[in-house]
């Protein structure tokens, strides 16, 4: 993907988009930022070309990231930014392929295709920003949201189970799982950068609270929010390894065990499902970086696919082809 | 005897189709024009009854005849409706006078275990309609000299070489082909056949009156499925990127595809739903490859979304549409016409398509080849409309020739293109640029010089960006609706509808799809017994031919819609867009219960509605 000679330098200015379409304080400001940073270090440093960046975005107020952007994109429906993205990256793997969704559209009505996306491994870049509501029809629960949320949808606050994403994408086999935070733009910066350098599907999860509808008690507005998330529902990976190993882990295995939470150590899958659910049971949700694993071949490297024999770019031409095409049909006789 | 119809009567799971297919391979390499269908399939893969047709004849044949003139009965469910359920057994469409070669051995092994043929049932049914019956030990022979019960198959092969005169050579050229020539397969079937052969002679079966002679050896002809025409023609069309899910009958095409297409340098992916195998489709499309994928009712209704955002963002979108009975899950494995309005009308909103169909393989090869240039030239999705008759028969047509093909990827700027465009001006590229032809040109995402390719599926300006200001709204609407549906009208590549028969003729017919054979020979029935009869078939549906059809309808006395459709979605659409109600002239032949229209059902329900 590194281009032979380094591609012109950009400027923020230069990957900025003219949309304006969320409310003040939206945690999504953050993520944009944060991957703005991320646009210059993959043009400025990795010396890749910005032509061969694609976004993908689905439907929701997370999905308005390509109107905040200027990269090549593509605006889809509801829940399938996801196959649109597989099918683009399979057919042109020279391509660095980012999408970005949110928790109704990837955890809800595109489960499915974020299933079988990591299975597959599929080499692209997933961003959710994880709001627990569905902003942009004003409000209801969303498959995070926590139970006892009380939204529009569910007044007598949330029953049931809620979606842990990270967990299903550590049982699916993606090759990058981790989650950040809006509110802290240099540590998600860093998470985007490792997600879209990893091999295979990159699953990252960002909690980027709604300042609307999302609605806490005693935690109205844009900062109250945020102190809601930091000091009731978010642990880092890195302290829960710390503070909660000697209950995740027994004695035999904390022998084994290193002193910090290594994201690319060979038990990590295991060790971060057992973190998630022990914080779980403390009413915590994990963030920072859980897994990178880039011992699986991807999808395009399983169907055979480069950047360089990429079939958008193949040579069609009749004349190129036509003495396979008469191969071809004489096995049809 | 120059023509002969044969069905292969058994098991799911028995070696029926395999049985079948041997002999229409060698009756084609012995000139024949042969074709193959599936008689009676059910969406089973042991034990339900099944049953396989064969014709083959002198001239070309795109469908069953009504008779059939041999039976071969592999069990007891040729003769009887084994579950009662109402079921026709094939003994029943045997000619007069026609022939059985059925299987006598007193047991016989899974999955025709307790299915085996008395002789009181071959009394009862067969020599008091003055047929003429052979009893085979087919199983009992292969199991007693080969080991196998599975051989025999090619021990009632053996017979059929000697009673039609068919050398054994022309069946195991094609043994050793598949097999390599060398292969225990290939001696084993060898020695199967000749034991049928020799217990033929020691019977002294015969049938001088049905010995076979086909006119030249042409090896030149195809012999494939609709569905291989199709997949084929897709690879020569330049498709590097097939994604699909399996559904009957459609299956072949994604199985093709994951053969063949990675030698070309293209990609196949088995998608975990419809639903994504389309989105598959539009992301490969917006990449800039030529990308398709092919299904079935129930699938092609989860592709409806991805429709609607194919025709949104103006990506090139192909599916092929091999239709079943329908509704829902309905007959998953027999034939029906119900997905036409499905595929003018379905998807929502309003954009433009184009909805193309072929009655047999040579039309399907080459129509998928303009397929691919509409798609692009247009931007907007087209689909092919196959039955499960043109997809899933096996026909032998005239040699394909890919050399025929032209390849047009429509307003694709290359580099220099873009260069030239965009050079120096400070004017960037704008995906949905409203040009003087409303067509706005394509890049291939990478290409130097472009980061704003902004494809979106709410409603957008020119540069892709969401707009919903009135006139945003109208003047991008029209470029992808009006404009474009009315450039798409004039368009040559779209294939004409087919009118055959007499000017003058009195009685008119209209089909697409795998109707058209079976219509052109009760048309020649009719013009025999003094009725002349035209047909106007049907090869783009969308955007309908409304002048072809109003002029059709009007030279004739009646007109009869022919498709499998109890909705008769054909003739709606002819009414809609053609012709208006016209209850007297418009009239339909339909056919619902899952089984092939034939030449005889095609003048018999147009008597009936007489």
């Amino acid at each position: 993907m590194v281009a032979a000679t380094a591609p012109k330098a950009i400027t923020q200015a230069e990957v900025t988009g003219p949309g304006a379409w969320w409310c003040s304080g939206c945690g999504d400001f953050g993520v944009t930022a944060a991957f703005k940073q991320v646009l210059l270090t993959v043009v400025n440093d990795l010396n890749i070309p910005l032509e061969r960046v694609f976004a993908f975005s689905g439907i929701g107020c997370s999905s308005k990231e390509p109107e905040m952007l200027q990269v090549n994109s593509y605006h889809g429906q509801h829940g399938r930014s996801i196959p649109v993205a597989t099918g683009l990256a399979v057919a042109n793997p020279g391509l660095m392929v980012v999408d970005f969704g949110g928790d109704g559209d990837s955890y809800a009505i595109g489960m499915e295709h974020l299933i079988h996306a990591c299975v597959r491994n599929v080499n692209m870049t997933l961003i959710v920003m994880n709001n627990q509501v569905y902003g942009l029809t004003k409000g209801q629960a969303s498959p995070t949201a926590h139970i006892g949320l009380r939204t529009s949808s569910t007044p007598e606050g949330k029953k049931g189970r809620s979606v842990n994403p990270l967990r299903l994408a550590i049982a699916a086999g993606a090759a990058f799982v981790g989650r950040g935070v809006s509110w802290n733009k240099n540590e998600l910066a860093d998470l985007m950068r490792k997600a879209v350098s990893t091999r295979g599907f990159s699953l990252l999860d960002v909690f980027s609270p709604c300042v609307t509808y999302h609605r806490e008690p005693g935690f109205r507005g844009s900062g109250p929010i945020v102190d809601w998330y930091k000091s009731n529902y978010v642990l880092n990976i890195r302290d829960a390894w710390r503070d909660m190993r000697d209950q995740v882990f027994t004695a035999e295995e904390r022998a084994n065990l290193p002193a910090e939470y290594d994201p690319t150590s060979p038990g990590a899958a295991t060790s971060a499902l057992r973190l998630i659910e022990a914080a779980g049971g403390i009413g915590r949700e994990v963030t920072g970086l859980l897994l990178v694993d880039e011992s699986h071949p991807t999808l395009d490297e399983n169907l055979g696919v480069t950047a360089e024999r990429a079939p958008a770019l193949a040579d069609v031409s009749l004349a190129s082809n036509l003495r396979s095409y008469r191969e071809l049909l004489e096995g049809l006789r | 005897m120059r023509r002969i119809q044969v069905c292969g009567a058994g098991r799911a799971g028995d070696g029926t189709n395999t049985n079948i297919l041997t002999l229409g391979q060698a009756l084609k390499d012995q000139g024949a024009w042969v074709f193959l269908w599936r008689e009676e399939v059910y969406s089973n893969i042991q034990t339900r009854d099944s049953a396989f047709g064969l014709r083959a004849d002198d001239r070309p044949v795109h469908g069953p005849d009504d008779e059939f003139d041999i039976l071969e009965a592999f069990d007891r469910g040729a003769f009887l409706d084994i579950g009662g359920e109402g079921r026709v057994p094939p003994i029943e469409r045997l000619k007069a006078g026609g022939v059985v070669l059925y299987d006598s051995s007193p047991r016989l092994e899974y999955p025709n275990a307790g299915y085996e043929i008395t002789p009181e049932m071959v009394s009862e049914h067969v020599l008091a309609r003055g047929m003429r019956v052979f009893g085979l030990p087919m199983g009992q022979i292969a199991k007693e000299r080969f080991g196998r019960y599975i051989l025999r198959g090619s021990v009632a092969l053996g017979v059929l070489s000697h009673l039609l005169a068919i050398p054994e050579e022309a069946f195991l050229r094609r043994l050793r082909a598949s097999f390599g020539k060398d292969s225990e397969l290939v001696t084993q079937n060898a020695q199967a056949m000749a034991a049928g052969r020799q217990y033929a002679q020691e019977q002294g079966w015969r049938l001088p009156d049905m010995t076979l002679a086909f006119d030249r050896q042409d090896g030149d002809r195809q012999f494939l499925l609709g569905n291989e025409a199709v997949a084929a023609g897709a690879i020569v069309a330049g498709c590097r990127f097939y994604a699909g899910y399996p559904i009957t009958p459609a299956s072949e095409i994604l199985e093709f595809m994951a053969e063949k297409l990675p030698s070309f340098g293209g990609a196949v992916i088995q998608a975990d739903s419809e639903m994504a195998a389309a989105h598959h489709v539009i992301g490969a499309g917006v990449a800039g490859a030529r990308a398709m994928t092919a299904t079935a009712g129930p699938g092609f209704s989860l592709m409806q979304e991805a429709i609607s955002a194919a025709g949104m963002t103006e990506t090139p979108m192909l599916i092929v549409v091999c239709q079943r009975g329908g509704p829902a899950t309905g007959l998953p494995t027999r034939v029906g016409q119900e997905d036409l309005n499905e595929t003018v009308f379905g998807g929502h909103g309003d954009f433009a398509r184009i909805v193309l169909a072929a009655s047999e393989p040579e039309a399907a090869f080459y129509t998928i080849g303009r397929a691919f240039n509409l798609t692009e030239r247009y931007q907007s999705p087209v689909f092919l409309l196959l039955d499960q008759v043109t997809a899933q028969s096996t026909y032998t047509v005239p040699s394909l020739d890919p050399s025929l093909f032209v390849i047009d990827r429509g307003k694709l700027l290359d580099e220099a293109a873009i260069a030239r465009a965009h050079r120096g001006n400070g004017r960037r590229y704008r995906r949905y640029e409203l040009t003087d032809d409303g067509i706005s040109p394509r890049v291939i995402p990478g290409a130097s010089g472009v980061t704003t390719y902004y494809v979106n599926s709410n409603e957008h300006t020119e540069e892709g960006y969401i707009s919903e200001e009135a006139a945003v709204r109208k003047a991008m609407v029209e470029k992808r609706v009006v404009q474009r549906m009315a450039q798409i009208r004039k368009d040559s590549d779209l294939p004409p509808p087919r009118i055959s028969g007499p000017e003058d003729a009195a009685i008119g017919f209209v089909g697409y799809g795998s109707v058209c054979g079976p219509i052109r020979e009760a048309m020649e029935r009719l013009a025999a017994d003094g009725r002349p009869a035209r047909l106007l078939e049907l090869q783009t549906l969308w955007p309908f031919p409304s002048r072809e059809v109003r002029r059709f309808v009007r030279g004739c006395r009646t007109v009869h819609v022919v498709e499998y459709s109890a909705g008769a979605q054909l003739r709606g659409l002819i009414q809609r867009e053609a012709t208006g109600p016209m209850p007297r002239k418009l009239r339909s032949i339909l056919r619902y219960d899952g089984r092939l229209i034939t030449p005889g059902y095609v003048i018999q329900e147009m008597e009936r509605g007489t």
